[in-house]
């Protein structure tokens, strides 16, 4: 090959081409998502989600929480995500457009938590029990014990502390991050029916239906 | 194994590593300490995986920050270091004079890496992007793109300024690697940095990015290093070598356009997804092509570097197969978003260490002037990296096929997931060990080599049992 121009030429446009292609192609399907506003609901979805799960959304990226968990359902009939009860629909493009940075993770070691909140409320799980597994670990998630802090009591105790774990005059309680860090999961919902969300149904389920 | 003739170098190739002693000798340490360091964490993150309290109570060393911080140290830290030595050494040989603007390299690799400890300290306390292959913190990101363009320097001006019209496959390869990163570099900072895209379009980047990372830096890296090393070493013309211009326009093509495989049936546009299976199966035109040229690697005829690419190049062969075999829907459907995956990323960076094993191999006693002082020593690095990939893969892909079944019955815990895939971690913990042990050595070696080179005493003593690796 003598042509040194052509060759640059050359690997530029593949680049440019796949950029061109897989990102801003993406981008222009994508790019101006809004959330959808629903009439009979006089709200809009996905809903925007409180300042602290905000906040909490950078404590989980910043503990590098997607290194176990993802945040993307999967359609019923991919997978088990569904019947582990993840979610009863696919996460579409569209849950994701008030996040700034989309935690969609790459590996299971842990279950995938698109529609946590959802679940919590369903299995009666409380803020509190789920602070407690933060600080316990469970199934082999660590603790994280270092998103709480021992206080000694001066006057009332912290509404927010944990039972036990230290003696007696002192409380164990959740840091600002801890708090943000739950509040951020159990906000984390996937259940409004967006138009592109129905569930694909596999024939096989459809048998019946009319 | 070892003692092949010398093949020994003309003056003037001698005139030209003398020339580059100083900045790629400086890459090169950088590189093989930031692979200890690598093997060390890595192998702490997966003793975390079989006891989650381990350093738990340490912030810094979290598992999800550990895991980081890994991965940005084997990519930032070792590959990048040990490549541009490579490909920057490759490109001075063939260009026929010696290396110019020595001092680029040297500013350049010396704030490479200080804005990756900078980097690394930012993602321990916190501030990761979080996006795979690319977790360096924002603040570090325009500085690294700065330092490397700073080290591409004297590539290119060896390109420019070579002496024969002609250009080589090593060439063509090394300087697509110089050329592109920062193309695709600094498009992805500022979509994901700067000016972020929105939702999940940032997955679609972060994808883009690491395939481009793997497919048009670390596999043409790589590779110039084994279009060089083969005829050089094995004194035989490549065979088909007239094929090898399609070859590496398969891989530029083809190859930047298959991260969308892993995104299969996520919350993106499905057909990202149908063009990374297909591509990745288009791709594989260049690895049928790599194999007709390169096959004379496979009978090294007893050179220790020939070996280490040989193992290279059937690795990076094998990742292609097995890329393209598990995107297909069914396979991906049981091996997304587990272990598996960690193992093909396993087997594609263990094939670029391979071969890249083998060019310090070669590269290192001629730019230092000196030769290996124990053969030992190589063997039991070969043999440690060798079982320990082999292994690592093997029981990385073992555990993830197993996760992988467990997690689409729902009627299977955690709790049983974890302790079925449990005795192939701790096979993965061995393997580990192994390659840090043997990486350990080889650093080891080289610091060995360095003192017999430059002090004078230990010279004497090493004297009488040098040998020369080809």
């Amino acid at each position: 090959m003598k042509t040194g121009p052509f060759f640059f030429f050359g690997m530029f446009f593949v680049l440019a081409f796949s950029w061109a292609g897989l990102v801003m192609g993406p981008q222009a399907q994508l790019g101006k998502l809004a959330p959808y506003y629903d009439d009979a609901e006089g709200k809009a979805f996905p809903e925007r989600v409180p300042g602290i799960a905000a906040h909490g959304q950078l404590v989980y990226q910043d503990l590098g929480c997607a290194a176990c968990h993802t945040q993307q359902v999967r359609r019923p009939d991919q997978g088990g995500d569904k019947a582990r009860g993840w979610g009863e629909r696919q996460s579409v493009a569209r849950d994701y457009v008030h996040q700034s940075v989309p935690q969609l993770g790459v590996i299971r070691i842990g279950p995938d938590l698109a529609d946590y909140g959802t679940r919590a409320a369903k299995n009666g799980l409380s803020e509190a029990a789920l602070l407690a597994d933060l600080y316990n670990g469970k199934n082999g998630m660590p603790a994280y014990r270092f998103l709480f802090e021992r206080r000694k009591i001066i006057g009332e105790p912290s509404t927010k502390a944990l039972q036990g774990g230290v003696p007696a005059g002192y409380a164990l309680v959740p840091t600002a991050r801890a708090e943000a860090l739950a509040a951020y999961l159990l906000s984390l919902k996937q259940t409004y029916e967006f138009v592109e969300a129905r569930p694909y149904e596999p024939a096989a389920e459809q048998k019946g239906v009319h | 194994m070892i003692t092949v003739p010398p093949n020994h170098a003309s003056a003037e190739a001698d005139g030209i590593d003398a020339s580059a002693r100083c900045p790629l000798g400086l890459l090169t340490a950088f590189a093989l300490l930031w692979l200890v360091v690598g093997g060390a964490l890595a192998l702490l993150s997966l003793l975390q995986l079989h006891s989650p309290g381990l350093l738990a109570d340490c912030a810094w060393l979290t598992y999800g920050r550990l895991q980081a911080v890994q991965e940005t140290v084997f990519i930032y830290g070792w590959a990048i270091n040990a490549g541009l030595a490579a490909a920057l050494w490759l490109l001075v040989r063939l260009g026929g004079d010696g290396l110019r603007g020595a001092n680029y390299v040297i500013l350049g690799g010396v704030f490479w890496n200080l804005a990756l400890v900078l980097g690394l300290v930012g993602i321990a306390a916190g501030y990761t992007t979080s996006h795979p292959m690319l977790q360096i913190p924002r603040y570090v990101q325009p500085l690294m793109l700065v330092a490397y363009a700073a080290m591409a320097v004297p590539g290119v001006l060896a390109w420019t300024g070579r002496r024969t019209v002609q250009t080589y496959a090593t060439q063509w390869y090394a300087v697509a690697a110089l050329f592109l990163l920062p193309w695709f570099f600094s498009a992805t900072q500022v979509m994901l940095t700067f000016l972020p895209m929105r939702g999940t379009l940032q997955m679609v980047v972060a994808t883009w990015y690491a395939q481009n990372l793997i497919s048009l830096w670390l596999a043409p890296v790589a590779l110039a290093s084994a279009y060089y090393l083969v005829p050089k070493i094995t004194g035989r013309v490549l065979p088909g070598y007239d094929f090898a211009i399609y070859g590496f326009w398969a891989l530029l093509a083809f190859g930047t356009w298959m991260g969308g495989r892993h995104l299969i049936g996520g919350p993106v546009p499905a057909w990202i997804a149908t063009v990374g299976i297909v591509s990745s199966i288009l791709v594989l035109f260049h690895h049928i092509i790599l194999f007709v040229n390169l096959r004379g690697v496979f009978r090294p005829d007893g050179s220790t570097v020939l070996i280490f690419v040989a193992i290279g190049i059937l690795a990076y062969l094998l990742s292609g197969m097995v890329d393209a075999i598990f995107a297909t829907h069914v396979l991906a459907m049981v091996t997304q978003f587990t272990y598996f995956q960690q193992a093909q990323q396993q087997l594609t960076l263990g094939a670029f260490s391979m071969i890249l094993f083998g060019v310090l191999y070669y590269m290192v006693p001629r730019l230092a002037g000196a030769t290996w002082p124990s053969v030992a020593l190589i063997r039991a690095h070969f043999l440690s990296v060798l079982i320990g990939f082999v292994l690592l893969v093997t029981s990385l892909g073992m555990a993830g096929w197993v996760q992988g079944r467990d997690l689409n019955n729902a009627a299977v815990t955690f709790a049983t997931i974890a302790s079925h895939t449990r005795p192939w971690l701790q096979l993965a913990v061995v393997a580990q060990a192994l390659m840090l042990l043997g990486n350990l050595l080889l650093a080891v070696h080289c610091c060995w080599l360095l003192c017999a080179r430059f002090a004078p005493a230990a010279l004497s003593r090493t004297a009488a049992r040098e040998v020369v690796v080809s």
